[in-house]
C-alpha cells in the first residue's frame, strides 16, 4: 500500500473518532482523487474509526452524543466514497431488515448497527422506529432477507420481539431468517428465551450478522 | 405470606430504629398495574380515576411499599408541544419533539400543570391515590427531570449534537423545562404527595459526565433544591450506569437514590450510602420479566446482602420500572423474599437462604 494511501486511511479513521465531519469529507475527496480503492477507504478508514469510537464508548470515554457526532462524520465520508464502489467486488449481497420495535422511538443503537452492517457489505432495509412486528416479517419475506435485526431501549417493548419470533414460527421461516436483537434492556437470557441471537453492541451485532450468514450458507450446503 | 405492618408503620419504625416486620420493598410495577386492574394502558390517558384505581388494585394485591402516579416519560414534553404516540395497550412514546426547528426556541413555554396535556389528569389521580391510601403507604408523584425532558423538547439525537454545535439552545431548553418541572412539583406538593424524579437521560450509558455537569446537573439541582425548600425529601432514579456522577447526584441534596441493575450495589452503598438511602436493584428484564420465582428470590437475597447495612437505609427495589408483561408470580416472589428475609437482617440467615435456593 502506498504511503499516501496508508496515511489517508489512518487520517480518515482519526477524523471519524475526533468527530470532525468537514475533515472527513475533505480527506475522503483527496483519497478518491488520488484514485485509491473506496472499499478499503470505508472498511479500514471510516469503519475502523467507528470501531474505535465504539471502543471508547465501552471504555466510558465516549457516550451516545459523541458516537452520534462520529457517525455523522462517518456518514459524510461514506457519501463521498460510496458512489465509487463497484458492487460486483462485494460478491453476493446478504440482506438485513432492521428497525426499532413498536412502542419505542429511540433509534441511536439501531442506526449504529445499520452503519456497521453496511460497511461490512450487507444490504440493509431500514424500517425506522416504532415498527409493528408484522412489518418486519412481511418486509423480510418480500426482499428474501437473511436476517431481521431488532432493537429497543425500552423494557416495555420487548414483547414485540417475541411476537416477531412467533410470526416467523407461524410462517415456518425460523430456519431461513435469523433474528438478532439488542438494546439497553435486552439480555442474552431474554434472547435465549425467545429463540433469538443476542448482540451486545453495534460492532458485535455486525460480526454476529456475518457469522449468522455463514451459518445459513453452511446449512444450505449441508441440507 | 402476609405482612404484619402497613408500609407507613414499617417506614416509621425503621426510621426510629425500632422493630419492623421486614425491609421495605417496591417492585416498581409501573404500567403493569393495568394487567392487575384489568384495563387498557391507553385508558390512563383519559381517566384519573382509572390511573388511581389501577395503582390501588396493584398495591392491594402485592402490598408493596410505595405507590406512584407516573405513566410514561412524556406528559411534560407533551404539555409543552411534543407529539406523543398512544398505543392502545402499551406505554406512550414520543412521536415528535416540541420543536421541529431550533429557530423556534424562543416560542417554547413552560407548561401549566392544571391546564396542559395530561398533567391535570395526573394531578387529579394523585388526589384519589392519597385519599384512599395516604394513611397506609407512601404516595408519590413522579416526574422526569428538566434535562431528560429537554431531550423530548428538542429531539433526542438533535439535542445530543447541539451539545457540540449550539450549547446556548440546550441551556435555554433546560431552563424552560426546569420551570415546567418546578410548577409540576409544586402541584404534587399541593395535593400532599412526595415528588420523585426520574432522569434516565442523565445516565452515563447515554451522556458523559462532562455534558451532564454542563447541561444536566445545574437544572436538576435547582429542582431538587426547590422541593427540599418546601420541606420534602426527594428520591431520584437514573437508569443505566451512574457511578461517575454519584458524587454530583448526592451533592444535590437528594434523600434517596434508586439505581439500575448495571450498577455495583455494594460499591454504591460503600461510596454514597452514608449520605443517601439506596434503592435497588433487581434486574427488571432478565430476572423479573424473564426469570423464574426462584431466580427472583435469589436476586433479592443477593441485593440485600450487598446493601442491607447501608447507613442511610436500604429499600429492595427493581433496577427500573418493570416491563408491562412481568409475571405476577415474580412480583409476588419479590415481596415474599422480602418477607422471608424479615427484619432485622441476619447475614447468616441470608447465606442459608441462598444455599437452600442453590439446592432447590
Amino acid at each position: 500500500m502506498s504511503e499516501l494511501k496508508q496515511k489517508l486511511i489512518l487520517q480518515l479513521a482519526d477524523s471519524v473518532v475526533t468527530m470532525n465531519e468537514e475533515m472527513t469529507v475533505e480527506l475522503a475527496r483527496t483519497y478518491i482523487e488520488a484514485g485509491f480503492n473506496p472499499y478499503e477507504g470505508i472498511n479500514q478508514g471510516l469503519a475502523r474509526g467507528m470501531d474505535r469510537a465504539g471502543e471508547l464508548y465501552e471504555e466510558e470515554e465516549y457516550f451516545i452524543p459523541e458516537l452520534l457526532m462520529c457517525s455523522d462524520a462517518m456518514y459524510a465520508g461514506l457519501d463521498v466514497l460510496r458512489p465509487h464502489l463497484k458492487q460486483d467486488k462485494l460478491g453476493e449481497k446478504h440482506k438485513v431488515v432492521i428497525g426499532v420495535v413498536e412502542g419505542d422511538t429511540h433509534d441511536i443503537g439501531k442506526n449504529l448497527v445499520k452503519i456497521m452492517l453496511e460497511t461490512l457489505g450487507f444490504e440493509v432495509v431500514d424500517l425506522g422506529r416504532d415498527v409493528p412486528p408484522v412489518d418486519f416479517v412481511e418486509k423480510a419475506k418480500e426482499i428474501e432477507a437473511d436476517i431481521i435485526a431488532l432493537s429497543t431501549l425500552m423494557t416495555t417493548t420487548m414483547e414485540g420481539m417475541r411476537v416477531v419470533m412467533q410470526l416467523l414460527e407461524r410462517d415456518r421461516l425460523r430456519d431461513k431468517i435469523k433474528v438478532m436483537i439488542g438494546g439497553g434492556p435486552i439480555s442474552k437470557s431474554f434472547a435465549d428465551k425467545i429463540g433469538a441471537y443476542y448482540a451486545e453492541d453495534a460492532s458485535k451485532a455486525a460480526k454476529l450478522a456475518q457469522d449468522l450468514v455463514k451459518d445459513l450458507v453452511q446449512e444450505v450446503q449441508q441440507g | 405470606m402476609k405482612d404484619k405492618m402497613t408500609p407507613m408503620e414499617r417506614a416509621k419504625a425503621i426510621a426510629k430504629g425500632e422493630m419492623a416486620d421486614r425491609l421495605p420493598c417496591n417492585p416498581n410495577v409501573a404500567n403493569g398495574v393495568a394487567r392487575i386492574y384489568g384495563c387498557k394502558i391507553s385508558e390512563f390517558n383519559q381517566s384519573a380515576r382509572i390511573i388511581a384505581d389501577a395503582q390501588i388494585a396493584s398495591y392491594r394485591r402485592f402490598g408493596y411499599d410505595g405507590v406512584r402516579i407516573f405513566t410514561d416519560l412524556f406528559p411534560w414534553a407533551e404539555a409543552m408541544g411534543a407529539k406523543i404516540n398512544f398505543p392502545a395497550d402499551n406505554t406512550a412514546d414520543l412521536a415528535a419533539p416540541a420543536l421541529a426547528d431550533i429557530g423556534q426556541i424562543d416560542r417554547l413555554e413552560s407548561a401549566d400543570p392544571h391546564k396542559d396535556g395530561r398533567l391535570p389528569i395526573h394531578i387529579e389521580a394523585m388526589k384519589y391515590l392519597i385519599d384512599e391510601l395516604g394513611e397506609e403507604v407512601s404516595c408519590a408523584g413522579g416526574l422526569v427531570g428538566p434535562f431528560t425532558n429537554a431531550f423530548f423538547l428538542l429531539g433526542i439525537e438533535k439535542m445530543s449534537k447541539l451539545f457540540f454545535t449550539n450549547p446556548e439552545v440546550v441551556h435555554r431548553a433546560c431552563q424552560v423545562s426546569l420551570e415546567t418541572c418546578i410548577r409540576y412539583a409544586q402541584a404534587i406538593l399541593d395535593v400532599g404527595l412526595t415528588p420523585t424524579i426520574s432522569e434516565p437521560m442523565s445516565s452515563c450509558t447515554i451522556v458523559g459526565p462532562k455534558h451532564f455537569r454542563e447541561f444536566g446537573e445545574p437544572y436538576l439541582k435547582k429542582l431538587v433544591q426547590y422541593i427540599n425548600s418546601k420541606g420534602k425529601p426527594v428520591t431520584m432514579h437514573i437508569c443505566g450506569k451512574t457511578e461517575k456522577i454519584w458524587e454530583d447526584i448526592v451533592a444535590m441534596g437528594i434523600a434517596g437514590f434508586s439505581v439500575d441493575n448495571v450498577v455495583n450495589l455494594q460499591k454504591c452503598k460503600e461510596q454514597i450510602g452514608d449520605r443517601v438511602k439506596i434503592l435497588g436493584h433487581v434486574d427488571p428484564s432478565a430476572v423479573m420479566y424473564a426469570g423464574t420465582p426462584a431466580d427472583v428470590r435469589e436476586a433479592v437475597i443477593k441485593c440485600v446482602q450487598q446493601a442491607w447495612d447501608s447507613p442511610k437505609g436500604y429499600v429492595i427495589m427493581s433496577g427500573c420500572s418493570l416491563p408491562v408483561e412481568t409475571p405476577f408470580g415474580n412480583i409476588e416472589a419479590m415481596m415474599d423474599a422480602a418477607r422471608e428475609i424479615g427484619y432485622p437482617i441476619e447475614p447468616i440467615k441470608l447465606e442459608k437462604m441462598l444455599r437452600s435456593s442453590a439446592h432447590a
